[in-house]
């Protein structure tokens, strides 16, 4: 039981040595810690097992939620090595605190799709009807990448032939919840809880209980997720081989399974702040 | 149920006594039912659905245990080690500020979790008061297990404290005496008269802070986060498998923590303790 971690971390509790318990854990095996969005929750876990069977001696603990979220917990002293975001916005961030350790990288992307509860309860057959009165929308929270996304492709959609000129405005009309992440959007769209949602194109190829409703031609909008090691990270090395891995063709081949396409790897300037 | 006993009672010779009982009766069966059904239905799912038993299984939901096992230990252990000399201090001195000092020690009671959470990161997040200085020196407890239990001291530890106070303060001056007149020392006073006459009331400060603390979930995911293996206790496998993660692992967890705290009222009622906790 003392070699676990938790027990381990009450002893220092304890002795009144608190506060140590995550940055001096002796250990033959290097512990890295990922916040990750939480939409990337299945894949970082996927990419974590495949990483750690060709490299051993390698744990990961993951936190999943939204980005922003994150990244505050960060800001305020989490011990996060590695931060995988489902923007460029919130890496950037941690680069002007001075919180980071490198540049951010681009590592992936992915495209929005509308989901509605599987058997389509309120007929929605077009992008259209998310502005049709009474359509129940769930979206996330103004800090929450997938906003900044959903609102690029309702102004897209706006912008259609055919479609109402206050498309925007009737959407927002509609919105019926603001969830915390991604994840919690199709979850509450999945429990019916909701008409339709917008949300990142590989969770709704995960979920069982939601169809997709497909977009106009031509209309698509990427998200594109970087991740950046953390300043002062306890594993750092091994957590910027990780981001390395991720981004290149064996992590973008676990990512591809799942949904997600390849960035390229581009390294992100200081400044470049597009979503 | 004696306000119910007390209306049968006052209707029991009228004429409309049968329509009061069937009335009462009807109450009765709607609030119960209203308390009743959401965690029956819970822990039904849980069980029947298969959740539970693959939950024991579940890297996850045995993980969160774990560590909120370990983590309300230490905090129970911070919480008896501190609260107990500090209830002792209450209940038989008056100084000055004890008033405030009362009203201090309950503050956390009738506190938002996520307020004790936000608090705690104004002191002890890397940026806080407490903080900054520490990360100088290369200690963070913000989001580390130290922090999981800290926010479970903070807002479970009032719960031992005013039932300590209140068990400490009713116990017989008197007896003390006697005791020291039969030449025992202040430590066998304290150990065999004072806290033995109090047992029942800080057993009962025991198990509540205890509940408390394994339910503690906002100051937690405020100032711990939800790290799995390290911060994530089962509340927080409640809220975060919920949030788009595996409802059954979820709702596995959940019927966990109302066994725990079914057992918990159970212990406090077949230990005699229902009258300690009635009095507070």
């Amino acid at each position: 039981m003392i070699g676990r971690g938790p027990a381990r971390g009450l002893l220092f509790v304890l002795v009144g040595t608190g506060g140590l318990f995550a940055g001096c854990m002796p250990s033959t095996d290097v512990t890295v810690t990922v916040f990750a969005a939480a939409s990337l929750r299945d894949a970082v876990d996927l990419a974590a097992t495949a990483y750690t069977a060709s490299v051993p001696g390698i744990r990961f603990l993951v936190s999943a939620d939204s980005s922003a979220a994150l990244r505050v917990q960060i800001e305020q002293g989490a011990p996060a090595d590695l931060f995988l975001s489902a923007d460029a916005v919130n890496p950037a961030r941690l680069v002007d605190d001075g919180l980071a350790d490198g540049a951010p990288i681009a590592f992936a992307s992915a495209d929005l799709a509308i989901v509605v509860p599987a058997g389509n309860p309120a007929g929605i057959g077009d992008p259209m009807d998310l502005a049709r009165a009474g359509t129940r929308i769930i979206a996330a929270g103004p800090e929450v990448p997938i906003t900044a996304y959903a609102d690029r492709l309702v102004a897209e959609l706006a912008g259609l032939d055919g479609y109402p000129v206050d498309f925007a405005e009737r959407y927002a009309a509609n919105v019926h919840s603001r969830e915390d992440n991604a994840r919690a959007v199709i979850a509450k769209v999945e429990l019916g809880e909701g008409d339709a949602g917008i949300v990142y194109e590989p969770d709704a190829r995960a979920s069982s209980a939601t169809w997709t409703i497909p977009l106009p031609d031509g209309v698509r909008i990427a998200a594109t997720y970087a991740g950046v090691v953390v300043r002062g990270a306890g594993a750092a090395e091994a957590a910027r081989a990780f981001l390395a891995w991720l981004a290149g063709p064996d992590g973008g081949s676990v990512l591809a399974g799942l949904g997600f396409e390849r960035a390229g790897a581009v390294a992100i300037p200081a400044g470049a702040l597009m979503p | 149920m004696s306000g119910v006993q007390a209306v049968h009672r006052a209707g029991g010779s009228g004429p409309g006594a049968a329509a009061g009982r069937a009335g009462s009766g009807a109450v009765v069966a709607v609030v119960g039912l209203f308390l009743a059904l959401p965690i029956v239905v819970l822990v039904g799912r849980a069980v029947l659905g298969g959740g539970l038993p693959a939950a024991v299984g579940s890297a996850a939901v045995v993980d969160a245990l774990t560590l909120s096992l370990a983590t309300t230990a230490a905090s129970l252990v911070l919480t008896i080690g501190l609260g107990t000399p500090l209830a002792y201090a209450l209940a038989r001195r008056r100084f000055r500020g004890s008033t405030l000092l009362e009203t201090i020690v309950d503050l956390p009671i009738v506190l938002p979790p996520s307020v004790a959470g936000l608090a705690l990161l104004l002191v002890f997040g890397r940026r806080g008061l407490l903080g900054e200085p520490l990360d100088e020196l290369g200690i963070g407890i913000p989001f580390t297990t130290v922090a999981v239990v800290l926010a479970q001291t903070f807002v479970a530890a009032p719960f031992f404290i005013r039932s300590a106070r209140a068990g400490l303060a009713s116990v017989e001056r008197d007896l003390e005496d006697a005791a020291r007149v039969d030449g025992a020392s202040e430590w066998q006073v304290f150990r065999w008269v004072t806290v033995a006459l109090a047992a029942p009331a800080l057993a009962a400060g025991v198990v509540m802070a205890w509940a408390r603390a394994l339910g503690e979930f906002g100051a937690t995911i405020m100032f711990a986060g939800n790290v799995a293996g390290r911060t994530q206790t089962l509340p927080l496998v409640v809220y975060g498998e919920f949030q788009g993660g595996d409802l059954e692992a979820s709702i596995a967890a959940a019927a966990i923590l109302v066994l725990a705290a079914f057992g918990v009222l159970v212990a406090v009622r077949a230990l005699h303790w229902g009258r300690a906790l009635d009095a507070r």
